[in-house]
């Protein structure tokens, strides 16, 4: 016997933040329809005569196509859309990293020959593309640009599908404690470690090892990296600054995340830690999304009685018509109560404003008629 | 049983020919449980078997519920070995093995100087992980055996593996000189070859994963590195052809309400209002499910396996059993754990629906 499918937290739905928010951003493990989430609560908000950009990290070519634009890309494009209500307007783009990187070389360099000579450093062509959170970084960087630029009702951004979605609230601190850390220290000064103690102790043993990992290597990457590090300083404050805005624009009440999943333990593990770290960094979260749950199956007729009467229709067309569709529904309801069952355990003990169970629709979301679907639901719980 | 639909792979060893066997896939298609399975799959051959993490997410941890993985290689199953595998603790083997330096550990954690390089040059922490899958698979007992007949790796997702498996070709491109650039040679020479290792991409019969399927095998054969079959996980097992789709819809709401309250079961109007809705979905999925799947072969031109969707109402170890059975049954061997789960018909039901319809796919 299956135990009744129980839901632990109170429905509800997005509806006020899609009306009220500046910011909303969705987050989640890989794969459980982030982007697609982004760009109808975006939709919403267009609908409600909002002024609306959803900037995204993937090059979900489908998801553009099903906005009618070929391809996004770092520029604002808008989306065609009838019958919206007055000042609605739904803009779409695509993060590109490299660009928002290099635009903030330009502003916090010292010299324009300082901030060609970072960019042709090979160690940042790879850092852009690499340090652990800096995609999330610079997405949250491009969204404070776009806040500043100003004109925008609300913005929503969609985060990558990083195996932590934790990475990017670090991001700017770690980018930060980077650019401050003791060994890029030594690395620019090595005088300055010759202190006394530990600070000896690892200053001497940071040169050893300095030496080790030159031989490990080869010299020419310690080389390069201390030319980088080198161009990079006087960027520090800016950088350090400009982090620290970031976090306090995404403060602001106004400011909420989505937190997304799919209905299976893993991605629901992941929500469940990002909306604890949400509340531990005094951060907003609007609610969670459960995508492509299964729809609920009532108790009638009950596990037993499907099993008795699917065995015992009759061998004709019938009978093996009526018995399969049985055996189907004991598929869904199992599944379906698979899926509460994982849910509620994931959220045991978690406070989530709203929750919005979007239900399993037949295949991907093509056009917008599919995004105004999901849309419906986010924003009213139901599906129509 | 004998399956009548052949996959194009005979046995175990065609399967699992390859040392080593990196699983991929887009994010959420269960690289995880396929990995398991594959594994599961090895110790039923009698391979000496190693299932491998490396993205420290503790995923086999949990799906076998065992202490948490670390560094160390443990015996968890008979025959079945586990280790998770960590760039810094690579690091730190590596350092002590080639130059004796195993103080210079508390130094470098200290100073997080392990943090600093590998942040600065990303390629060298896939790397230091690629490097110990490496040494796994060279490494051989007293005997000349190799140490592990089988090494079965939960690798990155999709979007990852390419750089994942380029990092040998892309460190040598910063590290001019030295043994990180001689042992990347080796490190590529086996990558390069089918014989030692090749990949298997996970999918699920969706619009999205299968596209993103088709990219990354096109990524990988570019590559020069072997793709292995494809593996189309939760595969919908179809419990009502499309006649009788039709002849459920022609009875009704009321009829098949009728038909099964007859036999003394309850079942409200709702319920088979409900019922015949589902039933039109399912077609619609199995049906999208036959195109996706006869897309992905015939863009792949790779055999495919099928691991059904379980419907039970949990997900434990012993299901996993039955879907490394299931593999089994597709190779032409003996699946024991399957066939007690599943009747001949629904069996035959789950694996024909990853064989290419003989029109559109498999040839191309």
């Amino acid at each position: 016997m299956t135990p009744p499918a129980t839901a632990p937290t109170a429905r509800g739905d997005l509806g006020d933040d899609v009306a009220t928010a500046h910011i909303l951003v969705t987050t989640g493990a890989g794969g459980v329809g982030k982007t697609t989430t982004a760009a109808a609560l975006a939709l919403a908000a267009a609908r409600a005569g909002r002024r609306t950009l959803v900037l995204t990290i993937d090059p979900a070519r489908r998801l553009a196509q099903a906005m009618g634009l070929e391809e996004l890309d770092d520029d604002p494009r808008q989306v065609e859309l009838e019958d919206l209500p007055d000042g609605g307007e739904l803009w779409a783009m695509m993060l590109d990293m490299q660009t928002t990187f290099d635009r903030l070389i330009d502003r916090h360099a010292t010299s324009p020959e300082r901030a060609r000579a970072i960019k042709e450093n090979r160690i940042y062509r790879t850092l852009s593309s690499s340090l652990a959170g800096t995609q999330e970084y610079m997405a949250m960087e491009r969204l404070h640009e776009l806040h500043e630029a100003d004109g925008w009702d609300l913005l929503v951004i969609d985060t990558p599908p990083t195996r932590s979605a934790l990475d990017f609230l670090d991001a700017p601190k770690r980018m930060s404690s980077f650019l401050e850390g003791r060994l890029l220290q030594l690395l620019l000064r090595p005088g300055l470690a010759a202190g006394r103690g530990i600070g000896r102790m690892v200053g001497a043993s940071a040169s050893a090892f300095m030496r080790v990992a030159g031989k490990v290597t080869g010299m020419g990457l310690m080389e390069d990296l201390a030319e980088f590090f080198r161009n990079f300083e006087g960027m520090y404050a800016g950088f350090k600054e400009r982090a620290e805005q970031v976090l306090e624009l995404l403060r602001d009440p106004d400011s909420r995340f989505v937190v997304i999943a799919s209905p299976e333990p893993p991605p629901l593990r992941e929500a469940r830690f990002f909306l604890e770290r949400l509340e531990q960094e005094g951060l907003h979260a609007a609610g969670l999304v459960v995508n492509r749950i299964r729809p609920e199956v009532p108790r009638d007729p009950s596990d037993s009685a499907i099993e008795r009467v699917a065995e015992a229709q009759p061998d004709d067309r019938q009978g093996r018509s009526v018995a399969g569709a049985l055996w189907l529904l004991r598929d869904v309801r199992n599944l379906a109560g698979r899926q509460r069952r994982d849910v509620a355990a994931a959220l045991y003990g978690v406070t989530v404003p709203a929750r919005v169970d979007v239900p399993l629709l037949g295949g991907d979301v093509h056009d917008l008629a599919g995004l105004d679907t999901i849309a419906t639901v986010l924003t009213t719980g139901k599906t129509r | 049983m004998t399956l009548s639909t052949p996959t194009g792979l005979a046995g175990f060893d065609d399967l699992l020919s390859s040392h080593v066997v990196m699983v991929t896939g887009k994010g959420g298609v269960g690289k995880t449980t396929t990995a398991a399975a594959l594994a599961l799959a090895g110790v039923a051959s009698g391979r000496r078997t190693i299932l491998v993490e490396v993205e420290g997410r503790q995923s086999f941890s949990r799906t076998f519920g065992t202490a948490r993985w670390d560094y160390e290689q443990r015996e968890f199953r008979p025959g079945l070995w586990g280790m998770a595998i960590d760039p810094a603790d690579s690091v730190y083997e590596y350092l002590d093995r080639f130059y004796g330096l195993k103080r210079v550990q508390w130094v470098m954690e200290r100073s997080h100087a392990l943090d600093f390089v590998t942040t600065a040059a990303p390629g060298l922490k896939d790397l230091l992980l690629l490097g110990k899958v490496y040494d796994l698979e060279i490494q051989r007992r007293s005997d000349g055996r190799r140490r592990y007949d089988l090494i079965v790796v939960d690798a990155p997702p999709t979007g990852r593996i390419v750089p994942f498996l380029q990092s040998p070709e892309g460190v040598t491109e910063i590290v001019r000189v030295g043994p990180i650039q001689r042992q990347a040679g080796s490190m590529w020479e086996m990558l390069q070859n089918p014989q030692r290792l090749r990949t298997v991409v996970v999918s699920l019969l969706e619009e999205m994963p299968v596209q993103e399927t088709i990219e990354a095998v096109h990524a990988l054969r570019e590559l020069g590195v072997d793709v292995g079959p494809l593996v189309a996980n939760q595969v919908t097992v179809p419990r009502v052809s499309e006649p009788q789709r039709d002849q459920l819809r022609d009875l009704g709401a009321s009829g098949l309400r009728e038909q099964v309250t007859k036999d003394g079961a309850r079942m409200s109007g709702r319920t088979s209002q409900l019922l015949l809705d589902l039933v039109r979905t399912h077609r619609d999925q199995v049906e999208l499910q036959e195109r996706l799947r006869d897309e992905l072969v015939g863009s792949c031109a790779l055999p495919l396996l099928a691991l059904p969707l379980m419907t039970s109402p949990t997900f434990e170890v012993p299901d996993l059993e039955v879907l490394a059975d299931v593999l089994a049954l597709q190779l032409g061997e003996d699946g024991p754990h399957a066939q007690a789960r599943f009747d001949d018909t629904e069996l035959e039901a789950a694996i024909a629906a990853a064989r290419p319809s003989p029109v559109s796919g498999g040839t191309s």
